[in-house]
């Protein structure tokens, strides 16, 4: 490429990073010691097949995304969310989550439930977690709304229907 | 210091700066603090290229160092773009290029379509679109397809007299290598399998109830592309306003030069069997199962084994490495950032903030926005992925019709990848012909993309309503 002479910016581009930053989030208001929240959840990553004798494959999937929470009280608007998931193509599946929210803070998860596959059910455990979210516990589901292959074996999903409880250690029960 | 020394000193420092403060701002909630980081890098690479602070070459491997050096990414993750196979696609794609323009079978090429088209300098830019338009359904990847396009666009250049280094006659170049450009955006939306991205699309556009096939594709993308494939050589021969203009007298000349040529040399003889053989296999390697880079690479040992292209030859071509080098890295850091949960995040938030909108309203910011946002992707594919179905959930939520939005958002994948050079690698070939300035590429890049987002909107909303249901 030549030399460069000065371009127009994209400006508009900052209009929307700031609709993105200042966009708002419903709190509810906690009934008892348990708390509702719900979100969606959007991950990156990829997988690895192997066949077994049942015909189905056995995948071992890792991804990465973003939990992004749209109602709830006492969580973060949104986390990082890394998975390793293991579905032994009899079947069973297991896997474990850590949600990671801007402070650093983290949400660990048990999964279990089918592969990542379009239209799949998931079920986490909620089973710890560091600074805010110490002792925390609960459970949650989702089912993937799509998972989609791209190019060099990246798959990317996206579950919109996320819905749990939870609940700290030091929570009235 | 001169005062232009001056102004260049306070934008460098302003852009770093900005980068500074952006790295040292808390991160939103919901994003963590190495996604954040990792954006504030990337954002000041983009803009001190947009601002001509750097060249993209030096933006990008600061870039790089800076992701690398604070720990943000590992030394593997961030080098991970210099493997990828699209990427080793354009390296491969330049050299055979030149072999096309060195055995001399460019310019014969050159002279054939100059014979048919060449009345003027708009059909030639014509000539380019209709080419590629006719060639998209049977290339998936629009990068190869670049491949095949880029050599008859240069020869074109050449044939009419523009050289890259001679500023008299540069405009020429510049316009037809736009052209080229903007061609692959628009034809890669005209047909389903015209680009890779298309046919996942279709799969998240059916999980959310949409149901496109090859037929409604080219049915819906019809009239908008064809309005869109119409009008933009006119608005490129506008904006870039060429030195040639008329060339009446051109196809004769031409019809000369080709009589004088003789007939195909050797060399030619060889490229020609190469060049078909490749394109060949690259329209068959979905059904086939083949790799298009591994294509190329045949293609490449065919050129190097019968002496057409020599060692002396790929030394020369120093462009091509740093090509690979800047798209490279960009490519990494946008990928990284769609995997530290960044675009997800992005693309979430922003559908948070716009309920309560007037469907139209929502439907009309969700596109402008969709399209907006990828100055921040380096790939169509990854931009669909992360942002495609998150705009048509909130978007058909919000009361926007399904199919017609479905298609206005899969349309838009592939005319906003002219949007920057990096937008997508089937851009790298033209932006590195030498014809283009980095200027040039962002402004032309930001005029045709605002361009093709009017003309679908306004000429295929009423025509989606009517045949996409």
């Amino acid at each position: 490429m030549r030399s460069a002479r000065r371009a127009a910016g994209p400006w508009w581009l900052a209009l929307v990073l700031t609709l993105v930053f200042l966009g708002p989030l419903h709190g509810q208001e906690p009934a008892d010691g348990w708390r509702t929240f719900e979100g969606t959840w959007s991950a990156v990553g990829r997988r690895q097949t192997v066949p077994t004798e049942t015909g189905r494959p056995s995948v071992v999937t890792a991804l990465s995304g973003t939990v992004t929470i749209t109602s709830a009280a006492g969580l973060a608007a949104g986390f990082r969310a890394e998975v390793i998931g293991f579905d032994d193509g009899a079947g069973g599946g297991a896997g474990r989550a850590v949600w990671t929210d801007s402070r650093g803070d983290q949400v660990f998860t048990a999964l279990k439930g089918e592969p990542v596959e379009t239209g799949r059910r998931v079920l986490g455990t909620l089973t710890g977690g560091t600074g805010r979210y110490a002792g925390i516990t609960g459970e949650y589901a989702l089912t993937w709304q799509y998972v989609v292959r791209g190019e060099e074996e990246v798959v990317q999903g996206r579950a919109v229907d996320l819905k749990g409880r939870f609940r700290r250690a030091e929570a009235p029960r | 210091m001169t005062a232009k020394q001056r102004r260049r000193a306070i934008t460098r420092t302003a852009t770093l700066a900005l980068g500074l403060i952006v790295w040292f701002v808390p991160p939103p909630d919901g994003l963590t603090v190495p996604a954040w980081r990792l954006f504030a890098i990337f954002a000041t690479a983009i803009v001190s290229v947009v601002v001509d602070v750097f060249p993209i070459l030096t933006a990008s491997v600061f870039a790089v160092a800076a992701a690398v050096l604070t720990g943000l990414l590992t030394p593997a993750k961030a080098y991970a773009g210099f493997a990828n196979s699209t990427i080793l696609l354009i390296v491969l794609a330049f050299l055979v290029a030149r072999s096309v323009v060195k055995s001399g079978l460019g310019t014969r090429v050159g002279h054939v379509i100059v014979s048919l088209f060449g009345r003027s300098t708009l059909g030639l830019s014509y000539s380019i679109f209709l080419v590629d338009g006719i060639i998209a359904p049977a290339f998936p990847s629009n990068t190869a397809r670049s491949g095949v396009l880029y050599p008859l666009a240069f020869s074109l250049a050449e044939a009419g007299g523009a050289r890259p280094g001679e500023e008299g006659r540069r405009r020429l170049g510049s316009f037809l290598m736009f052209s080229g450009i903007v061609s692959l955006s628009l034809s890669s939306g005209l047909w389903l399998t015209a680009m890779a991205a298309n046919p996942i699309g279709g799969e998240v556009a059916k999980a959310l109830g949409v149901q496109i096939g090859f037929g409604s594709w080219l049915l819906a993308s019809s009239l908008p592309t064809l309005a869109a494939m119409v009008l933009m050589p006119p608005f490129l021969y506008w904006k870039i306003a060429p030195e040639l203009k008329a060339t009446p007298e051109a196809p004769t000349a031409a019809r000369r030069a080709l009589a004088a040529l003789g007939p195909l040399k050797r060399e030619e003889k060889i490229v020609l069997a190469a060049f078909v053989g490749m394109v060949a296999l690259w329209a068959s390697a979905a059904t086939l199962g083949l790799d298009s880079t591994a294509v190329a690479f045949l293609g490449l040992g065919v050129l190097l084994a019968t002496g057409v292209l020599t060692l002396q030859d790929i030394a020369k071509e120093g462009d091509v490495l740093a090509t690979f080098i800047w798209f490279a890295v960009l490519y990494t850091l946008s990928s990284q950032l769609n995997e530290l949960g960044f675009m997800g995040f992005l693309g979430e938030r922003l559908a948070q903030s716009l309920g309560g909108l007037p469907a139209l309203l929502a439907g009309l910011v969700l596109i402008v926005a969709y399209v907006l946002l990828h100055y921040v992707f380096v790939s169509q594919t990854a931009h669909m992925l992360a942002l495609f179905g998150v705009f048509l959930d909130v978007g058909v939520k919000l009361g926007v019709p399904a199919a017609p939005f479905a298609f206005q958002l899969l349309f838009a994948t592939n005319y906003f990848s002219g949007i920057t050079p990096q937008g997508s690698s089937a851009n790298l070939l033209f932006a590195g012909s030498g014809f283009l300035t980095q200027g040039e590429l962002y402004r032309l890049g930001a005029l045709t993309t605002a361009l093709s987002t009017v003309l679908y909107l306004v000429v295929g909303t009423p025509w989606l309503l009517l045949v996409a249901r």
